[in-house]
């Protein structure tokens, strides 16, 4: 394929405005997969981004389109829409040059929407605006045009789409042909190829997506990871049609699969460059800057003989995706787990999600920290990113906490509640900006930890879900803060301690307190719950003793029925994890973030 | 080798609203082909064993008319009995005729088995049933008279707008009528009955805990003992064929829901009277190896005041109780009690039973 018949690119989106929708028609109009074969969202490979709407992991397709009797080479990469994801997003947009922002036709310009379009930008690609979804009855395209004028776009570049009814595709692929340029590198120089995903296969060991920049690539040679050092000889290459077709090379310009039999995960970095032994390139790509994790909880196996296999479970998880961290840590409630650090609730729960469905491991999760910044009396300054590991209060000089700047996209009927809401989180209002008359963002400096609680729910509820939200640490600031601990019978549980503003403290304490008396059963003893900081109580429930469980009837001698009701009382008993003499069941290790008052 | 029986007799002339038993509606005709069925059963079944008890229960046995008893009876007396053999029939006051009971009598019957439940107005309306103190205190007589020394009546409690007050009324007005027996049961909501469908809540736990405490004093009071979480006795006068499902015994299940414990089987029949009709008895077959026995010996004994003697368990089944349940901990927090060799939950812990018994079951290292 020539190199200015390539073209790399993605769609960026706001979650939902129908990005996956469209890529799947787009794959049907190139004519790489026809109607049959078509599952909905073809790009969305594994089970959760199926089920969930969400693209997870991404994913790159090679398809080929003829225009005005030329064959064009399109490489569309997937990327996700979440703002936990923007790190996945920026590792996609630095394998493209030209990016096709999707804005629903209803809903219009959101948050993510310009987050999205900021981070393409910041990456020189190429933007083409598409409003899609225009065969709704509630489209109103006119406005959203109005709405792309003004952050930028000229009203010649829009193309009007409809994934679902396939108008505009063909018009959306030549704007991509005319508007995006070809890639820039060349073939004569050194390998050069950007990793930017990789994922582990039982068979063929590690496999990397790359976008080759300079030179080619073939099977048979010997290649050099230029960050690790490690070399490998060339099993397979190969491109994704959707489905997988071998090739011989790769070259500048062009997108695809390598395998090299590589078993040690640890030799494969994305953002690293591979490059060839013999005559490797001077210098690596600028790769990645690594997103570190604003959001920690402790994961632990309820079987306690499953830590090792959810140690092996999480390094083949960080294969693909360097944002996730972990190391094992030891609590004295929940025994061996490891304490993970991720980039927001949403990565959080999938990782929850995935580690228990695809690794089968029943998980205990702590209730998420952020990271806070401690100065001690001496000056040394510690970085906690668990309540465990909070310093005396003795020591303590002063508490940092992480912020974030807070943009949030409103109907500007909702602008009271919502600075209700931002005043009860602690933010400071920065400024509100207006796209047109009826819609605003509105910006606020809020505490992270707000935001990792209950903020996202209780926006949607206070605006019944017309206001979206994107936020991006900013600093540091001064706060008071203080560990919380919850005493159950006495004793301290340390997965249920939290970090928490002092102001706060008794509220939080007496609804975590009410909230675990409704979810830990009665037992044989009475069970006292306190919370406190630093010794001194501040809230207490009683979880009351068992006074009745028994089966007074026996059914003209059916006794069966009474063992199978103490065989499932039984079984309930397993998912419990006995803490001292209390039996508690898990929900109760997120009862911490309830949010019922 | 079976010794005990059950037999169940459907039919009711009216549906109380919390039953959950296997009931239905008296109807003369479908009596008459359920007795026939009834003797295809035992017929096919019963391997000719001398009986020590024989329960007649239901639904409402004293509800057929005397043809259908005696039918009912031409059918049991294939049955052999030990010279002690102890035969229950259950029923209400208002179908307990002179008449009934003199041949109660006369077929050797003599244990008789009243559902009085409550006597207080409101209890009655939700429970839907009529009770009427003179034809009660009448058909006691009656029974008296021919001799019958050993009744129970039923006590239900724990309704949901009953008050301790209420409970007090009902137990004083049962010692009243001198039974030798007396069984309490709190109201389960069942699914499946009149109540579940109105979605009736239940009572509190404390106060239902509190009327079991009231119960069980006054029992004491009365000198009734408490040989079983959900019975009470006069010396002597403990139900033997209940006692047979307590102590673990193998035994006979005939007619429609009824459950038996035969060899390594524990059967139910079917609920459904077309199926029982059709011949198709069985609705659920348990195969109870020595793993399950062993489990039951622990859940069963342990509703008895007596509990498990362990001498007995280590005859049995040839192993050491300690060795499959090590639950001395539990000993040790006073949840069981070891006494004259015997394992047994003391009596203030009998209510929270299924919690204790659990408890054991966990630990259960059987091999």
């Amino acid at each position: 394929m020539k190199q200015e018949n390539i073209r790399n690119f993605c769609i960026i989106a706001h979650i939902d405005h129908g990005k996956s929708t469209l890529a799947d028609r787009i794959l049907e109009t190139t004519g790489a997969m026809d109607k049959r074969e078509m599952k909905d969202q073809m790009l969305d490979s594994m089970d959760l981004e199926r089920e969930r709407g969400i693209t997870i992991k991404l994913n790159a397709v090679q398809l080929s389109y003829k225009w005005h009797g030329e064959c064009y080479q399109l490489n569309l990469i997937d990327t996700p829409g979440h703002v936990d994801f923007s790190y996945e997003v920026s590792r996609s947009l630095a394998a493209c040059e030209g990016a096709i922002l999707v804005v629903d036709a209803s809903q219009g310009v959101e948050a993510q929407t310009l987050a999205n379009l900021y981070l393409a930008l910041d990456n020189n690609l190429t933007i083409i605006p598409v409003i899609n979804k225009i065969d709704l009855p509630s489209a109103d395209p006119e406005k959203v045009i109005k709405e792309l004028e003004t952050i930028g776009f000229g009203r010649e570049e829009i193309v009007l789409t409809s994934a679902k009814t396939g108008v505009g595709i063909e018009e959306l692929l030549e704007k991509v042909i005319e508007r995006i340029p070809s890639p820039k590198g060349e073939k004569a120089k050194p390998l050069k190829a950007l990793i930017f995903d990789s994922l582990f296969d039982s068979y063929r060991g590690v496999i990397t997506s790359l976008r080759v920049v300079d030179g080619e690539v073939r099977v048979g040679q010997n290649i050099k990871m230029m960050e690790t050092g490690a070399i490998y000889d060339v099993v397979g290459l190969s491109i994704n049609t959707p489905k997988e077709e071998k090739v011989n090379s790769l070259s500048a310009g062009e997108v695809g699969y390598l395998y090299a039999s590589i078993k040690s995960i640890s030799d494969v970095h994305v953002g690293d460059t591979v490059t060839l032994e013999e005559n490797p390139a001077a210098e690596r790509l600028p790769g990645y800057k690594p997103m570190k994790p604003t959001v920690y909880c402790g994961l632990y196996p309820i079987e306690s003989n499953k830590f090792e296999d959810l140690r092996e479970a999480l390094e083949k998880l960080k294969l693909n995706d360097a944002a996730l961290t972990y190391e094992p840590e030891t609590s004295k409630a929940l025994g061996f787990g490891f304490r993970c650090g991720f980039l927001g609730l949403l990565h959080m729960e999938i990782i929850e999600e995935r580690i228990e469905r695809e690794f089968g491991i029943d998980l205990i999760a702590t209730s998420p920290s952020v990271v806070y910044e401690v100065v001690l009396t001496d000056k040394t300054k510690v970085m906690v990113d668990s309540p465990t590991k909070m310093p005396r209060r003795e020591i303590i000089s002063k508490t940092l906490e992480p912020y974030v700047k807070a943009s949030i996209f409103t109907p500007s009927e909702y602008i009271g509640p919502i600075m209700e809401l931002c005043q009860d989180k602690r933010g400071n209002f920065i400024n509100m900006e207006y796209l047109d008359e009826t819609r605003v963002t509105i910006h606020y400096d809020i505490p992270l930890s707000e935001i990792v609680y209950d903020f996202f729910d209780r926006l949607k509820s206070s605006t019944k879900g017309y206001a979206s939200f994107d936020y991006e640490i900013s600093d540091y600031k001064e706060s008071n803060l203080v560990k919380m601990d919850i005493l159950l019978n006495g004793e301290i549980v340390d997965a249920l301690s939290v970090i928490v503003h002092k102001d706060f403290a008794y509220s939080r304490g007496r609804i975590v307190c009410e909230k675990l008396k409704e979810i830990i059963p009665r037992q044989l003893f009475e069970v006292p719950i306190q919370a406190a900081i630093g010794g001194h109580v501040i809230a207490r429930e009683t979880v009351r003793a068992l006074r009745k469980d028994v089966l007074a009837k026996c059914y003209g001698g059916d006794v069966t029925r009474k063992k199978k009701l103490l065989e499932k009382q039984k079984e309930g008993k397993k998912r419990m994890k006995q803490i001292g003499s209390v039996e508690v069941p898990q929900e109760a290790f997120l009862s911490i973030l309830s949010t019922k008052e | 080798m079976t010794k005990y029986c059950y037999v169940h007799i459907p039919f009711c002339k009216t549906i109380c609203s919390y039953c959950d038993f296997c009931k239905l509606l008296y109807e003369p005709n479908l009596v008459d082909r359920y007795l026939d069925a009834l003797e295809r059963e035992i017929d096919s079944i019963y391997q000719g064993e001398v009986l020590e008890t024989i329960y007649i229960g239901g639904g409402t046995p004293s509800c057929l008319n005397m043809v259908q008893l005696e039918r009912l009876f031409q059918i049991l007396n294939k049955l052999n009995k030990s010279k002690e053999v102890e035969i229950t029939i259950e029923g209400n006051f208002e179908s307990t005729t002179k008449e009934k009971l003199e041949f109660y009598q006369k077929q050797g019957v003599n244990r008789l088995s009243f559902g009085m439940e409550s006597m207080s107005e409101k209890n009655l309306e939700f429970l839907e049933r009529s009770f009427n103190k003179e034809e009660a205190e009448k058909v006691i007589k009656e029974a008296r008279k021919f001799g019958f020394q050993n009744i129970n009546i039923d006590l239900m409690y724990a309704l949901p707008k009953e008050t301790i007050e209420d409970l007090k009324e009902d137990l004083s007005y049962l010692f009243s009528l001198e039974p030798e027996h007396i069984s309490t049961y709190s109201l389960i909501l069942e699914d499946h009955t009149k109540l579940a469908l109105k979605n009736i809540q239940p009572m509190d736990e404390e106060l239902d805990a509190k009327m079991y405490e009231e119960i069980c004093q006054e029992m004491r009071n009365h000198s009734y003992e408490h040989y079983e979480i959900s019975n009470f006795a006069k010396k002597g006068k403990e139900s033997r064929h209940n006692l047979c499902y307590w102590n673990n015994e193998e035994y006979y299940g005939f007619g429609l829901g009824a459950s038996s414990y035969i060899g390594n089987e524990r059967k139910s029949n079917t609920k459904s009277l077309t199926q029982y009709l059709r011949k198709n008895e069985y609705r659920e077959i348990e195969t109870v190896g020595e793993k399950e026995k062993i489990e039951y010996e622990v859940i069963l004994n342990l509703r008895k005041k007596e509990g498990i003697s362990l001498e007995k368990f280590q005859e049995k089944y040839n192993r050491d109780f300690w060795k499959i349940f090590p639950c001395m901990e539990l000993v040790n927090q006073k949840l069981l009690k070891v006494e004259e060799n015997h394992l047994s939950i003391p009596e203030n812990k009998w209510y929270i039973s299924n919690e204790i018994i659990v408890q054991i079951l966990e630990r259960e290292k059987y091999e």
